[in-house]
């Protein structure tokens, strides 16, 4: 389904080949039933380099989370591959085991949730190296106190509790942990949502600083599309399991060729008021499907504006559209792709939208 | 019609002066709010920003009078909607006023709603609560309120229970409620955080749509500077239970004034300029258990001089102190003893030859600690 971006030429670190996660919808408490599947990832391709950061968009059901959950072995596939430097890990249980794992380690969005309360700072970063063996308990504590001062904390912070610290503190812990096993790759999900503003500055160029110097490859899944453009590399989104669009960060943002992607673009808020008032938006009709039975065809065309334009065209509601390739690196998975008007694209983000050098 | 640009020039439908809250727990004093005063026009649209603990929250649960009692006092203040000082109402008389003159519409649509009623139920509910009017008139009316916010099928809705509705629908029903009794100030509390981006659009249209055609203010809270740009005309920047910076939309992201404002602002990564680097603001806001010596943001502060810790600054208008040699417009507040000069803002930090922010004063009574 997907092309391999032509640059990256070495085999990519990460590969994930027609991926399905689906969950199966129950009834009834005794005599439990399969009624449905919820179609959480569908299909699903992506490749991910050394050192390079791939930014995952869409909404609430997406599947982005069950994707980044699916890499780091925390759900079992349903069918399809992931590969960690060239190998396999299998699907269906067989992920334990797999001495690439510890390379994957995730960060969560709550770190609130994510960190034992009754746990001191120091036992929950060193939990994953009591877990493999790694050291003896003098090293253990070493490599905590060094782990706390990369993530720009002190060795102090260890003897402390979760609740002694503020949100921003508590999620370089979360960092602190993910890196202790020395992974090359982090699924950060809506890592930095739920931090203020300032805060969240300081995370984003803590990561920042971070992969320049261990290398890390990120899967950086949020829903905020301006620190997305940030932070990756290269960007995919999402709808309902699926990947619709996937390009050089620079060039989606400028160049975008999914009406989902032009109308997700169009709706974030800029922060600067005279771009406000004169930019044009595409605001999309009703809320996205459930994914337990998505729309038939094309599963945008229920909210798709750029079908309303071209008159409805059946083909959408019928055939599946596969990635059409807009430019290097750049696929659109729509059989419209290259009739999304002009003036709409460079529009979206308003006219201060150059394409970042 | 747009009831904003008619209404610009008259009187405020809501004055608040000097207002301060404080919670009181076993322990200690929270200073959650201090000497917070403002105007609000008639049909104006203002927003409130600022991080967690900032006040702004606490600000709008006092104008409604729903601060959570007794844990929540206003130890001084005045909130003069039209010609009542809220404060001095009786529970009754602003019981009466919430919903009709005054609603709210609350970040979490699911919490906003009674899961045990239709969602007809509530909105009938609401009318009747204010209006004579018989049952059936009301349902009448609560469909035509549902068509309004764009619900589909309206008269089908009424008997549905919130949770058959998607977080959209449900932030509309509540859009809905508010709007019901067209009051003449609606506080919208974070109204879209909960809900994806293209559903956060529509929301953020039908919101502006309705306050515009009915004339109602809005006092909009948020952390989103995104959305401030796009639906106020003016901003209140708030940190640590103080105003530190009032001016319009306009004027706040082009020339912010306290080194706060122009932080955040540096701190935002934007759609259209990916290059560019952050600039956070060093630190993290100050627990409000003690009531800071000086400005509070003085130990976060590129700028802050010795006066700073001593000294909080009160809010007035920007004028010769001014470091950038433009002339500020009327109507730029600013509580600062050192603003950010214009060129100043994009590197997040004073270019003044040989300037050291001044560090906390040695005789132990510094506000808060730094880390």
């Amino acid at each position: 389904m997907t092309t391999p971006a032509p640059y990256v030429s070495e085999p990519a670190l990460l590969e994930v080949r027609d991926l399905r996660v689906h969950f199966p919808i129950t009834r009834g408490t005794v005599f439990r039933r399969t009624v449905g599947q919820v179609h959480a990832v569908d299909g699903l391709s992506l490749k991910l380099a050394t050192a390079e950061t791939v930014g995952l968009v869409g909404e609430s059901g997406s599947g982005k989370t069950t994707l980044g959950r699916a890499i780091v072995g925390l759900l079992p596939p349903t069918s399809g591959t992931i590969l960690f430097r060239g190998l396999p890990f299998g699907t269906k249980g067989a992920a334990r085991g797999h001495a690439g794992r510890s390379q994957l380690q995730m960060v969560f969005q709550d770190p609130t949730a994510s960190l034992d309360p009754k746990w001191r700072v120091g036992a929950s970063i060193a939990e994953p190296l009591r877990v493999n063996h790694v050291g003896t308990r003098t090293e253990r504590r070493e490599r905590v106190s060094n782990l706390l001062e990369v993530v720009g904390l002190s060795p102090g912070h260890a003897r402390r509790y979760p609740h002694e610290l503020s949100g921003g503190q508590r999620q370089r812990v979360g960092l602190a942990r993910a890196l202790a096993l020395n992974p090359a790759v982090i699924v950060a999900d809506e890592a930095v949502s739920a931090l203020d503003v300032s805060i969240r500055a300081q995370v984003i160029n803590l990561l920042r600083q971070l992969q320049d110097e261990l290398k890390l490859s990120y899967l950086f899944i949020a829903h905020d599309l301006a620190v997305v453009r940030h932070l990756s590399d290269r960007v995919a989104v999402m709808y309902l399991g699926q990947i619709v669009e996937q390009a050089a960060a620079a060039d989606l943002y400028s160049d975008a060729r999914h009406p989902y992607t032009v109308s997700l673009l169009s709706a974030v808020p800029v922060p600067d008021p005279s771009v406000e008032a004169r930019r044009q938006r595409i605001v999309l009709p009703g809320d996205p499907p459930n994914p337990a039975s998505p729309p038939p065809g094309c599963r945008f065309h229920t909210r798709c504006w750029l079908r309303k334009r071209l008159g409805n065209p059946e083909r959408c509601a019928a055939e599946e559209p596969a990635d059409q390739l807009v430019s290097v690196g750049h696929t659109a998975a729509c059989h419209y792709a290259h009739e999304v008007p002009e003036n709409v694209r460079l529009s979206v983000v308003g006219p201060s939208a150059e394409p970042a050098s | 019609m747009d009831g904003r640009a008619q209404a610009a020039a008259s009187d405020p439908v809501l004055r608040v002066r000097d207002l301060s809250v404080r919670f009181d727990s076993r322990r200690n004093v929270v200073h959650a709010v201090n000497g917070v005063s403002f105007d609000l026009e008639v049909g104006g649209a203002l927003g409130l920003v600022g991080e967690s603990g900032s006040g702004k929250t606490v600000t709008s649960l006092a104008i409604l009078r729903l601060l959570p009692r007794p844990a929540a006092r206003i130890v001084t203040g005045e909130i003069w909607l039209g010609d009542r000082d809220l404060i001095r109402l009786s529970d009754r008389e602003m019981r009466r006023l919430r919903g009709k003159e005054i609603s709210l519409v609350p970040q979490d649509p699911l919490s906003g709603l009674n899961p045990v009623l239709t969602v007809g139920e509530q909105v009938v509910e609401t009318l009747r609560a204010h209006e004579s009017i018989r049952r059936r008139e009301a349902r009448h009316r609560a469909a035509e309120l549902l068509g309004t916010v764009g619900i589909p099928r309206p008269s089908d809705q009424l008997d549905r229970y919130p949770h058959q509705f998607s977080g959209g629908m449900r932030q509309r029903v509540l859009i809905a409620i508010a709007l019901a009794l067209r009051p003449t100030l609606l506080i919208a509390d974070e109204p879209t955080t909960a809900l994806d981006v293209t559903v956060q659009a529509q929301v953020l249209d039908l919101l502006h749509e309705l306050t515009a055609q009915h004339g109602t203010a809005i006092l909009l809270i948020s952390h989103d500077l995104g959305i401030m740009a796009r639906m106020t005309r003016r901003i209140m920047v708030m940190y640590a239970g103080y105003v530190v910076e009032s001016a319009p939309t306009v004027e706040i992201f082009a020339r912010p004034g306290h080194p706060y404002t122009a932080g955040l602002l540096q701190s935002i990564p934007r759609v259209a300029d990916a290059g560019r680097p952050l600039t956070p603001i060093a630190g993290s806001p100050p627990e409000l258990d003690r009531r800071p010596r000086g400005c509070p943001f003085a130990p976060r502060c590129a700028w802050a001089l010795d006066v700073c810790w001593r000294e909080m600054p009160s809010l007035a208008p920007m004028g010769a102190l001014s470091f950038s040699g433009g002339p500020r417009p009327v109507g730029h507040l600013l509580a600062c003893h050192n603003p950010v000069a214009a060129d100043e803002v994009e590197g997040g930090r004073p270019l003044r030859p040989g300037f050291r922010p001044a560090p906390p004063p040695e005789d132990g009574l510094v506000a808060q600690e730094t880390t």
